[in-house]
C-alpha cells in the first residue's frame, strides 16, 4: 500500500467521527443542562462540517492521485461471532466504510448543504427556545446520513438509515406544542418503520444468503457501477424488491407519498435540508447502491422503472393543484425523485443512466434546497416578475384543465385529496392488519385461559373497544 | 328536506321572522363581525384585533375575547410579577390602582385582622399555589409546605405564627386531650406530645403548619362551596371530543382547509379549482359529488348528498339550514351555533369574508354570498363527520337530531372545588400574614364564608386586570412626567427642514438629526402628506393605492422616464420583460415534469451558487444582485406624471387622472396646516416617506408605512415635493394665506427603515444656489442615519452593543439583505405614546422610538378643524397598530400567528404553519417579541374642551375614548399643565416626579442597555 493510499484511508473514519463528535458537543452539554449558547453551537456546527469537508475532499483528491476508485475504511467488528465447527455459520458486523464514485458525491453534498443550512438555521432559529434541541437532531441527522453514504455493509447503512429516520421525525415534531406535528411527526415515524422493516428484512436475507452483509461480497468488488452481483437472478429480485419497498418508504414513493407533505411542519431550515435534498433522496442512494442487483434481475428494473414512473405521475398530478408553496415544492420534490428512481431502474439496460441519475439527483437536491430556503419570498418573488414581465403572470394551461368536464373533475379531485393514499392505506393495510392483530390477541387469550383451565380473561376492558390504531398515527396526541 | 324545514319552523319562537334561510343568512353575517378581520398578506393593515367588541369598555371587551376566541386577556400573572420586581410596576402603583378601585371599600375589615386592600395587595404580590385535589396530596406529601413557612413571609409575620400556636397549644390544647378536636390528637400523638417541652423550633415551626392547615381544612368544609357549572358545549364536536376523545374537527378541517386554499387561490397552483365561478358551494358540490370519490365512509356519504344537492340545484343557505335540522340545532340556537363552528377554522372563514367583501384587493375575486356558502358546505361535512364519529366510537345508532342532547346529558357535571382545594389559598394567606391557627379557629361559619367568598371574589383574571392597570400607569406616569418637566425648544430660522411620517420608528431619526443639525426643524405627519393616490412606478405592474385604508383614491399618477430617456426605458423594459417571462417559465418547470428533470439535471447544480453566496455572504450577494439589476433596472432620469393630462394613467380611465393645479394647491395646502408650517420657511425642505425593505418575509407590508395602506411612501414624499416646488401652487398658497418664500426647495424622499438609507428624488432640479446647503444637509441625514442605526441595534441581541455607527449601519444593511433574518426590523414594536403637538414641545426629549409623533399648532387651529381630521387618522391607524402589537404579544398563538419559523405562505393570501393549519393572521412573535403591551397614550396639545368637542362630533373617536381602547390625555398648549381623560372627563394630572435625567446625547443615554429606557432630556445642541 502506498503512502497515499495510506493517508487516504486514514482521512477516511474522520469523515464520519466528524459529525458524530458533533452530536457529543451540542447533545452532551444539552444533557447535562447546561446547553451551549447560540454563538458556540453555530461555531461548533461549522468548525466540525468544514473538518468533515475536508476530509471527505481530502479523501477525494488522494483517490485521483492514486487512480484507485474504491478506498475501504475498515474499523473492524462490532460483533464477530464464530461458529466452533461450521465455518460458514460465522456472523460479523463490520463497522466498514468505503469511498466511490457513489458514495463521495453524495458525502460532498451532505457536508456542504447541511453546513450551508446550518450557517442559515443559526440565524433563522436566533432566540427560539428549542434552538438546541433543533441543532443537535441536525448534527444526528449529518451523522446518518454521512453514515448511509459512506458505508460498506449493510449493517452500517443501517444504522445510518436510523439515524436519519429517527432525527427526521422528531424535526417534523419540532414544534411539539402544536398536535399537528406531533400527529404528522407520528405519521412519518410509522412509514417509516415500515420502510426500516423492510431493509432489516433484507439485510437478513442478504446474510441468509451470502453469510455476510458485506457489499463486497453482495454487489462484487470492482468499483460502482461496474459491480457484479453474487447471487442468482431469483434471489435478486427478492432481496431487490425488499430494498424497493425500504427506498420507497424513505423517499415517499406511491403508495407511501402521503407522508411527505406532512412533514413540513418543521422550521423552514429542516424542510428545505430534509424533504427537499437529502432525507427524501436516501432511498434513490439505496437503490442506485444496489444497481448490480437491478443489473442482475430484469424483473426487478421493471418494478423500480415502474414505481419510479407512477410516483413521478402522480406527484406532478398532485403538484399541479397545490395552493401552498411548500406543498407544491415537496410535490414537485417527489416528480422529480420518481424520474430518477426510473433512470436507476432502466439503468439495467443503459448502465450510462446511473450517472444521469446520480448527476439528477446531486443537481435536484441543490436546486431545491434554494427553492425551500426562499420560499417564504413566494410573495415578493411573484411581485417582481409580475412587475418584470408588466402584467399578471400567466396561469399555463396544461393539459390537465383542458380534459373533458367529468375527467378533469375527478383527477383534479384526485390531485386535490393527493389520490386518497392516506386513507387508501388506513382502509386496506392498516385496518385489516389491525383486525388481525386483535383477533390474535384474543386467540392467545382464550388459548392461555385453556391451558390455565380458567374462563377467558375479557379482553375487552383493556384492549380498546374499536380499532383505535386506524388512526393511530393521527389522533390527537 | 322540506319538511324539516317546516318542523323548524313550527317550534320557532315568537320573536323570530321570515323564513329559516333569512334568519340563517343574518346568523353568518352577524358571526362574520367575530372573524379576523386581515385581508391579503402582501397588503397588511394593521387593525384593532378585538374590532368586535369595539362598543365595549377595554377591560370588559378582553374578558369577552378571551372567552369568545380562547386567548388570554392579559399578559401572565407571573410576566407581571417579574415586572414588579423589576421596578417596572412600583407596589405603589398596585396600591393606587387598588385604591381607586375599590374606593372606600378598600379599607373593609376582612376576618380574621386585615383589609380588603392588603388582602388584595397580598394576593398580587405573591403568587399562591393552587391545584386539584392529587396535586395538593403530593404537594403536602412531597415538598416542604408544611415544614417550613413560605420564604416570602415577613420574619414578623413568621414569628407570629410559630409563637401564638406555641402559646396556643401549651396553655389551651395540652392537658385536655379529651376534648381535643381529632386532628389535634392525632397531631400531638405524631409529634410527641410528652416531650413537647423539648421540641425544638423546626418541630413548632413544622407544628404550627400541620395546626394551620388543619384549621383551614375545617373552616373550607364549614363554608360550602359554590358551584357555578360552566354553559354546556354548543357544538356537537366539543361534546364528542370530551366523549370520545376523537376529534370531528380534523377530518372536516382537513378538507375544508385544503378545498378552501384551492377555492381562494391567487395563483400558487397550476391548475384552477373547476367551477370556481358557480360559487364556493356548487364547485364544492360538482368536485365531491362525482363518483369514485374518497375512500372514507362518512366522505362517501358526503358525496352522495352533495350531488344530491347539486342535482336538485337547492339553494346554499336552504341546504345548511337543513345541515342545522339534521344535527338537532334549534333555531333560537343557531347564531351561538354558527359563530361557534365559524370560529372553529377562523383565519379561513375571515379570509373568505375578506375576499367576498373587497374583491378589488386580489387578482382572482370571488363571487358573493361565499361566507354563507363556506358555511353550508362545513354544515355539511360536520353533520356526517360528526354522524360516523358518534357511530364509530359510541355505537350511537339514533336520529343525529338527538346526539346533541344524549352527549350533554352523558357530559359529567362540572367537578365541586374540594375542601382541600378552597383551604389551601387561605393556608398560605395566613403564612403571609401571621394568622395563627387559634385566630382562625375562633372563626365564626359566617366569617369563614366572608373570607372565601372575598378570596374568590379576586380571581386570576381580576389580579391579571389590576396589575395591567399598574403596568399601564407606571408607564403613563413616566410619559406625562417627562412632558410637564420638559422646557420646550424652540429653532429660530432653521437651516433646514424634513417632514417625515409620524411613525414611531422616526422619532429617533429625527431626534438624531436634531442633534446631528441643531438648526434643523422636524416635523411629523401621516406619511401620505396628503396626497392619496394610485400610484405606478416605471417599472411597476400595477397601479396600487397610497393612503390610508379608510381612502379611496381618485387620482392615478405613474412614474415615467423623461422624453430623453424614453427610447433606453423601452428597450430596457423588453429586456425585463424577456427575463421576467423566463424566469417565470424556469419557475414554473422546476414543479413540472420534463423541464424540472432537465433544469435539475443540468443546470440544478449551479443553484448551489446562490445558495452558498445568499447565506455565507449575504451583502456580496445582494452587491452583485444590485450590479446585475442596474443592467435591467429602471432608468434613472423619471419624473411623476402628477398633473392631470389625459394620455396619461391606464387606458380605460378617463376621469380623474392626476392632479389639478387647484388639487395640488389644495392637498399642499393641507399638509402645511395639517403640520402648523405656515411660516419661517427654510430653504430647502425635505419630504420623506418611508418603507422598508426585506428577504424572505411574507409579513414585509405589516413593516411597510401604514398611512400609505401597507406600502412604501417614497411616492408620496416625491410628489408632495413635486407639487410644493410647482410655481401655480405657490401662488395658490400664497393666496390662501401661506407665503413660501421663492428661495424655498422642497425634495422628496425616502427612509428605508429596516437599512437605514435615505433616498432624495429629483435632485437635479434642486436650484444652484441651494447645491451646497443641499451638500451639507445630506450628510447631516447621512450621519442622523448611522446614529439611528446605531440606537436601533441595541435592541437586536445579535448585534454587539460595542458597535460604532458605521459598524451598526453596515449591521443594518445586513441584516435587510439576509435571507435567514426572521427580526429585519422590529418593526412598531415598544410604540405606546401618541404625542399630538408642535415639535418643540418634544424636542430634546428622549423618547426611545416608543412614540407617534404628529406634529399639530392648536394656536392655529381656532375650530379644531385640523384636531378634528388629524385624530381621525391618529385613532385608528396609531390606535390599530397599538393594539394589534398588544394582542399578539399578549397571546402570540392566539391572536398573533405564532412563531415565524413553521410559516408557509398559502394561495398567496396568507401563511399556514406548516403543511396545513387554520389561516394564521396577526403578527408573528419575531415582530412583537420586545413590545411592552399597554394600551396607546395619547396626548394632544390642546384644550380639554376642543377635544371633547371632537370625541362628542366623531362618535367613532368617542367610543374609542371613553371604552378604554387608547388613553387620552391633553397638554395645555400656554402652559405644562396635563389632563387625564378618565372616566368620560378630563381630570388635572399632578407630576410626581421633579426633574427628569439628563445626557448629553442619546448615545450617552441608551449606551449599554438592550431594555425599554426611561425618557431622558437630551442636552441642547448635543452635536458632536
Amino acid at each position: 500500500m502506498t503512502d497515499l493510499a495510506a493517508l487516504a484511508v486514514a482521512c477516511g473514519p474522520v469523515a464520519v467521527v466528524a459529525p458524530l463528535a458533533l452530536v457529543f458537543v451540542l447533545g452532551v452539554p444539552a444533557l447535562v443542562g447546561a446547553p451551549l449558547p447560540e454563538r458556540a453551537t453555530d461555531r461548533a456546527c461549522r468548525a466540525l462540517i468544514a473538518i468533515g469537508l475536508l476530509a471527505t475532499l481530502a479523501v477525494f483528491v488522494l483517490m485521483l492521485a492514486t487512480g484507485d476508485r474504491h478506498v475501504v475504511v475498515n474499523l473492524g467488528n462490532w460483533v464477530s461471532i464464530h461458529h466452533p465447527t461450521d465455518e460458514n455459520a460465522h456472523y460479523h458486523f463490520a463497522v466498514k466504510f468505503e469511498y466511490d464514485r457513489l458514495s463521495l458525491p453524495l458525502a460532498v453534498l451532505s457536508f456542504t448543504l447541511c453546513g450551508t443550512i446550518g450557517a442559515f438555521a443559526a440565524r433563522y432559529l436566533h432566540r427560539e427556545p428549542g434552538y438546541t434541541r433543533f441543532f443537535v437532531l441536525f448534527a444526528v441527522f449529518l451523522t446518518g446520513m454521512v453514515t448511509a453514504a459512506l458505508a460498506d455493509t449493510i449493517e452500517t447503512l443501517f444504522a445510518g438509515w436510523e439515524l436519519v429516520g429517527l432525527s427526521s421525525v422528531l424535526l417534523v415534531a419540532y414544534f411539539q406544542e402544536r398536535p399537528a406535528p406531533a400527529r404528522n411527526g407520528l405519521h412519518v415515524w410509522v412509514v417509516y418503520r415500515v420502510s426500516d422493516a423492510a431493509l432489516l428484512f433484507a439485510a437478513v436475507a442478504l446474510h441468509h444468503t451470502t453469510g455476510e452483509g458485506d457489499f463486497d461480497r453482495l454487489l462484487g468488488t470492482a468499483p460502482w457501477p461496474h459491480g457484479r452481483a453474487a447471487i442468482p437472478e431469483g434471489q435478486a429480485l427478492v432481496i431487490g424488491l425488499l430494498l424497493l419497498l425500504a427506498a420507497a418508504g424513505k423517499s415517499a414513493l406511491v403508495p407511501f407519498s402521503g407522508w411527505l407533505p406532512r412533514a413540513m411542519e418543521g422550521p423552514t431550515p429542516s424542510s428545505a435540508v430534509f424533504y427537499g435534498a437529502l432525507s427524501v433522496h436516501l432511498g434513490v442512494f439505496l437503490l442506485l447502491r444496489m444497481s448490480p442487483l437491478i443489473a442482475a434481475s430484469g424483473w426487478l428494473a421493471v418494478a423500480v422503472v415502474a414505481l419510479g414512473l407512477a410516483t413521478a405521475v402522480y406527484a406532478y398530478l398532485a403538484g399541479a393543484v397545490q395552493t401552498d408553496i411548500k406543498s407544491a415544492l415537496s410535490f414537485a420534490s417527489l416528480a422529480q425523485v420518481g424520474i430518477i428512481v426510473a433512470e436507476i431502474g432502466a439503468g439495467h439496460w443503459l448502465p450510462i443512466l446511473w450517472y444521469v441519475a446520480l448527476t439528477h439527483l446531486l443537481g435536484h437536491a441543490c436546486l431545491r434546497v434554494l427553492q425551500f430556503v426562499r420560499a417564504p419570498s413566494l410573495l415578493r418573488d411573484y411581485r417582481e416578475l409580475e412587475n418584470a414581465i408588466g402584467e399578471q403572470l400567466p396561469r399555463p394551461i396544461g393539459p390537465l384543465a383542458t380534459a373533458p368536464g367529468g375527467v378533469r373533475g375527478r383527477l383534479y379531485r384526485f390531485a386535490l385529496e393527493r389520490g386518497h393514499l392516506d386513507a387508501l392505506l388506513v382502509c386496506c393495510v392498516v385496518r385489516p392488519c389491525v383486525g388481525l392483530f386483535l383477533w390474535l390477541d384474543r386467540l392467545e387469550r382464550r388459548w392461555a385461559a385453556f391451558l390455565r383451565g380458567s374462563a377467558p380473561v375479557d379482553g375487552s376492558s383493556t384492549a380498546p373497544r374499536t380499532d383505535p390504531t386506524a388512526h393511530v398515527a393521527e389522533r390527537r396526541t | 328536506m322540506n319538511h324539516l324545514h317546516q318542523a323548524d319552523q313550527t317550534s320557532q319562537d315568537g320573536d323570530e321572522t321570515g323564513s329559516p334561510t333569512h334568519r340563517f343568512r343574518a346568523a353568518v353575517e352577524l358571526a362574520a363581525h367575530l372573524l379576523p378581520a386581515q385581508g391579503p398578506i402582501t397588503v397588511f393593515i394593521h387593525h384593532n384585533t378585538l374590532h368586535a367588541f369595539e362598543h365595549l369598555p377595554f377591560e370588559e371587551a378582553v374578558a369577552r375575547g378571551a372567552a369568545v376566541f380562547g386567548c388570554e386577556p392579559y399578559l401572565t400573572e407571573d410576566r407581571y410579577r417579574e415586572a414588579l420586581a423589576k421596578g417596572r410596576i412600583r407596589f405603589a402603583d398596585l396600591r393606587a390602582v387598588l385604591d381607586e378601585e375599590l374606593g372606600t371599600s378598600a379599607t373593609d375589615g376582612i376576618p380574621p385582622s386585615c383589609s380588603r386592600l392588603d388582602l388584595r395587595l397580598t394576593m398580587l404580590q405573591y403568587p399562591l399555589a393552587t391545584g386539584t385535589s392529587a396535586e395538593l396530596q403530593w404537594t403536602i406529601a412531597e415538598s416542604d409546605a408544611l415544614r417550613r413557612v413560605r420564604p416570602e413571609s415577613s420574619a414578623a409575620a413568621r414569628g407570629r405564627l410559630i409563637s401564638e400556636t406555641r402559646r396556643w397549644v401549651m396553655r389551651d390544647l395540652r392537658g385536655r386531650n379529651g376534648s381535643n378536636p381529632a386532628w389535634v390528637r392525632d397531631l400531638f400523638d405524631r409529634f410527641g406530645s410528652n416531650r413537647i417541652e423539648r421540641w425544638s423550633d423546626a418541630t413548632w415551626e413544622s407544628f404550627a403548619l400541620e395546626a394551620l392547615w388543619n384549621v383551614c381544612r375545617g373552616g373550607a368544609a364549614t363554608a360550602p362551596a359554590v358551584a357555578s357549572p360552566p354553559p354546556p358545549s354548543v357544538r356537537h364536536r366539543d361534546l364528542l371530543l370530551r366523549a370520545t376523545g376523537a376529534d370531528t374537527d380534523r377530518p372536516v378541517h382537513d378538507l375544508l382547509t385544503r378545498f378552501t386554499a384551492a377555492f381562494l387561490d391567487q395563483g400558487v397552483s397550476h391548475w384552477p379549482l373547476p367551477d370556481r365561478e358557480h360559487g364556493y358551494f356548487r364547485s364544492f358540490c360538482a368536485l365531491y359529488g362525482r363518483s369514485g370519490g374518497p375512500p372514507e365512509r362518512w366522505l362517501r356519504d358526503v358525496s352522495r348528498e352533495a350531488s344530491q344537492l347539486l342535482a336538485a340545484g337547492t339553494d346554499p343557505a336552504e341546504a345548511a339550514c337543513a345541515s342545522l335540522a339534521a344535527l338537532g340545532v334549534p333555531t333560537g340556537d343557531w347564531g351561538e351555533y354558527i359563530a361557534a363552528t365559524l370560529l372553529a377554522l377562523r383565519g379561513w372563514a375571515g379570509m373568505v369574508h375578506q375576499v367576498e367583501a373587497r374583491g378589488d384587493r386580489v387578482a382572482h375575486p370571488i363571487p358573493a354570498d361565499s361566507l354563507v356558502e363556506f358555511v353550508a358546505v362545513r354544515l355539511l361535512l360536520e353533520r356526517f363527520a360528526v354522524a360516523a364519529t358518534a357511530r364509530d366510537e359510541l355505537g350511537y345508532r339514533g336520529p343525529l337530531e338527538h346526539l346533541r342532547d344524549e352527549l350533554r346529558a352523558r357530559t359529567p357535571p362540572a367537578p365541586v372545588r374540594s375542601a382541600e382545594e378552597r383551604a389551601f389559598p387561605v393556608f398560605q394567606l395566613a403564612q403571609l400574614f401571621g394568622w395563627s391557627p387559634a385566630e382562625l379557629t375562633r372563626l365564626t361559619a359566617g366569617e369563614w364564608v366572608l373570607l372565601f367568598r372575598e378570596i374568590d371574589a379576586f380571581p386570576a383574571i381580576e389580579r391579571r386586570r389590576v396589575f395591567h392597570l399598574a403596568y399601564e400607569r407606571r408607564f403613563r406616569e413616566q410619559c406625562l412626567d417627562a412632558l410637564v418637566l420638559h422646557d420646550p425648544h424652540e429653532v429660530a430660522a432653521p437651516r433646514f427642514q424634513a417632514i417625515t411620517c409620524l411613525d414611531e420608528r422616526e422619532e429617533s431619526f429625527r431626534r438624531h438629526l436634531e442633534e446631528v443639525a441643531p438648526d434643523c426643524e422636524t416635523f411629523g405627519a401621516a406619511g401620505f402628506f396628503a396626497v392619496p393616490m394610485y400610484y405606478r412606478g416605471a417599472t411597476d405592474a400595477h397601479f396600487v393605492p397610497l393612503c390610508p385604508i379608510v381612502v379611496t383614491p381618485r387620482h392615478w399618477v405613474e412614474e415615467q422616464p423623461e422624453r430623453h430617456a424614453e427610447e433606453q426605458h423601452h428597450k430596457l423594459r423588453q429586456v425585463r420583460r424577456w427575463f421576467g417571462t423566463t424566469a417565470h417559465k424556469a419557475h414554473v418547470g422546476t414543479r413540472t415534469f420534463i423541464l424540472g428533470a432537465v433544469l435539475a439535471a443540468t443546470v440544478g447544480v449551479l443553484a448551489w451558487v446562490p445558495l452558498t453566496l445568499r447565506i455565507w455572504f449575504p451583502r456580496l450577494a445582494s452587491w452583485l444582485r444590485r450590479r446585475a439589476g442596474r443592467v435591467v433596472g429602471p432608468v434613472s432620469h423619471t419624473r411623476l406624471r402628477i398633473e392631470r393630462a389625459p394620455e396619461c394613467g391606464p387606458a380605460n380611465r378617463s376621469d380623474g387622472l392626476g392632479f389639478s393645479p387647484d388639487e395640488m394647491t389644495a392637498q399642499a395646502e393641507r399638509l402645511l396646516r395639517d403640520i402648523g408650517l405656515l411660516r419661517g420657511f427654510a430653504p430647502l425642505v425635505f419630504v420623506i416617506g418611508h418603507g422598508s425593505n426585506s428577504l424572505n418575509n411574507p409579513h414585509k407590508s405589516a413593516y411597510d408605512c401604514g398611512a400609505c395602506g401597507g406600502s412604501s411612501g417614497a411616492p408620496n414624499g416625491r410628489a408632495a415635493a413635486q407639487m410644493l416646488n410647482d410655481p401655480r401652487v405657490r401662488e395658490g398658497l400664497a393666496a390662501r394665506g401661506i407665503a413660501v418664500p421663492n428661495g424655498t426647495w422642497f425634495v422628496g424622499g425616502f427612509h428605508n427603515t429596516c437599512d437605514d438609507s435615505v433616498s432624495l428624488f429629483d435632485l437635479d432640479r434642486v436650484p444652484d444656489a441651494l447645491r451646497g446647503a443641499l451638500a451639507v444637509a445630506r450628510d447631516n441625514i447621512e450621519r442622523a442615519c448611522e446614529r439611528n442605526a446605531h440606537e436601533r441595534c441595541r435592541r437586536f441581541m445579535s448585534a454587539p452593543l460595542t458597535l460604532t455607527p458605521a459598524e451598526a449601519r453596515r449591521h443594518v444593511e445586513a441584516r435587510s439583505e439576509d435571507l435567514a433574518q426572521t427580526r429585519p426590523e422590529l418593526g412598531h414594536a415598544t410604540n405606546a405614546l401618541c404625542i399630538v403637538g408642535r415639535r418643540p414641545r418634544t424636542r430634546g426629549l428622549y423618547l426611545d422610538r416608543r412614540a407617534f409623533l404628529v406634529s399639530y399648532d392648536a394656536t392655529q387651529d381656532a375650530d379644531a378643524a385640523i384636531l378634528t381630521r388629524t385624530l381621525q387618522a391618529v385613532f385608528p391607524v396609531c390606535g390599530g397598530i397599538n393594539l394589534e402589537y398588544f394582542f399578539s404579544h399578549v397571546d402570540s398563538p392566539g391572536y398573533g400567528c405564532g412563531t415565524k419559523l413553521p410559516h408557509n405562505v398559502t394561495s398567496l393570501l396568507g401563511v399556514m404553519d406548516g403543511a396545513a393549519s387554520d389561516l394564521r393572521t396577526g403578527l408573528p412573535w419575531q415582530m412583537v417579541e420586545i413590545h411592552e403591551p399597554v394600551r396607546l397614550l395619547i396626548v394632544c396639545e390642546t384644550t380639554p374642551e376642543a377635544l371633547l368637542g371632537v370625541l362628542h362630533r366623531n362618535p367613532a373617536l368617542g367610543e374609542m375614548a371613553v371604552n378604554g381602547w387608547v388613553q387620552l390625555a391633553v397638554l395645555d398648549p400656554h402652559g405644562s399643565a396635563v389632563q387625564l381623560f378618565q372616566k368620560g372627563e378630563f381630570r388635572p394630572y399632578t407630576s410626581g416626579g421633579d426633574v427628569l435625567p439628563l445626557a448629553a446625547t442619546s448615545a450617552d443615554w441608551y449606551r449599554g442597555w438592550r431594555d425599554h429606557l426611561e425618557f431622558a432630556e437630551i442636552a441642547a445642541g448635543g452635536a458632536v
